[in-house]
């Protein structure tokens, strides 16, 4: 009776987790599964930037080094136009009416 | 009794037929698919399929990447200079604000990239070979959700260059104050 008893709320506290999983939206960052093995190797690891101190005076030299370090990790993501482009049009996909229609 | 039973049975019947009506009226307006199509999308749809797995794929790895960038702006950067200002007695108030319109787009796009990511996974689920049409209708779907997406990352563009903005004409009061 007690195994029972533990196993189902062993099963219960495992579906609560995959809800989560799935409501937080981590399955949407999980790169772990089989079919992201040939990019999983180019998630980032994370830069060394630990941050621009949040205290201390805010002299020329602070704003300079936090106008490098912004422009730097800025440039980043400003570069790369994400989710652009007609990759999913139907033309692409072959699945756009027939000529003539 | 009797009687509240009946107005409840017309009230519902005419509540119905409302609905019913509208949905007619609804589907009159979605062209129907020529057979010419739909045997088309059959013979590519597993071609279209395999192209939007790698799609899939690589968004995935986009959104881990870009997302990384993102959060690092905003707790790395943005969040400790406007402590920072704050600390020194300067108006922080613009900074804030267009910190808080950044924070807002990325909490959009990370709720736009999931039901994106979920659209596209239903997509592939589909058996495309026995139902085109669903597969069709899934596809235009999921566009229109990668389409959004698209644009929370050209509005996070423009909330990193207002930022950027603000921070430069608070260094431009703060030492034009001090030049005076």
């Amino acid at each position: 009776m007690l195994i029972i008893l533990t196993i189902a709320i062993a099963i219960f506290l495992v579906g609560i987790a995959l809800a989560l999983y799935n409501s937080s939206g981590a399955a949407q960052l999980d790169l772990s599964g089989p079919r992201f093995q040939s990019v999983q190797k180019q998630a980032a690891q994370g830069d060394d930037f630990n941050g621009f101190p949040s205290s201390g005076e805010l002299d020329q030299g602070a704003f300079n080094q936090f106008r490098t370090e912004y422009d730097k990790q800025t440039k980043k993501v400003t570069d790369v136009d994400s989710f652009s482009g007609d990759v999913m049009s139907d033309q692409a996909l072959s699945i756009d009416p027939p000529a003539g229609e | 009794m009797k009687r509240s039973l009946i107005v409840f049975a017309i009230l519902t019947a005419t509540l119905g037929g409302a609905f019913l009506w509208q949905q007619k009226v609804q589907a009159q307006d979605v062209p129907l698919m020529t057979e010419a199509h739909i045997a088309k999308i059959r013979s590519n749809c597993v071609e279209a399929q395999s192209t939007l797995n790698q799609l899939h794929t690589s968004d995935a790895l986009l959104r881990v990447n870009q997302g990384q960038l993102y959060e690092l702006i905003s707790t790395k950067l943005m969040a400790p200079f406007n402590a920072r200002v704050a600390l020194n007695k300067m108006d922080a108030s613009k900074l804030l604000t267009a910190s808080n319109n950044y924070d807002q787009e990325l909490a959009a796009f990370r709720a736009n990239y999931k039901l994106y990511e979920e659209a596209m996974s239903r997509t592939l689920k589909i058996n495309c070979l026995n139902e085109p049409v669903a597969f069709y209708d899934s596809v235009t779907e999921t566009r229109a959700k990668r389409k959004t997406v698209h644009s929370n990352v050209v509005n996070l563009s423009t909330d990193i260059q207002d930022y950027k903005a603000e921070f430069n004409a608070l260094e431009a009061n703060t030492f034009k104050e001090s030049a005076e």
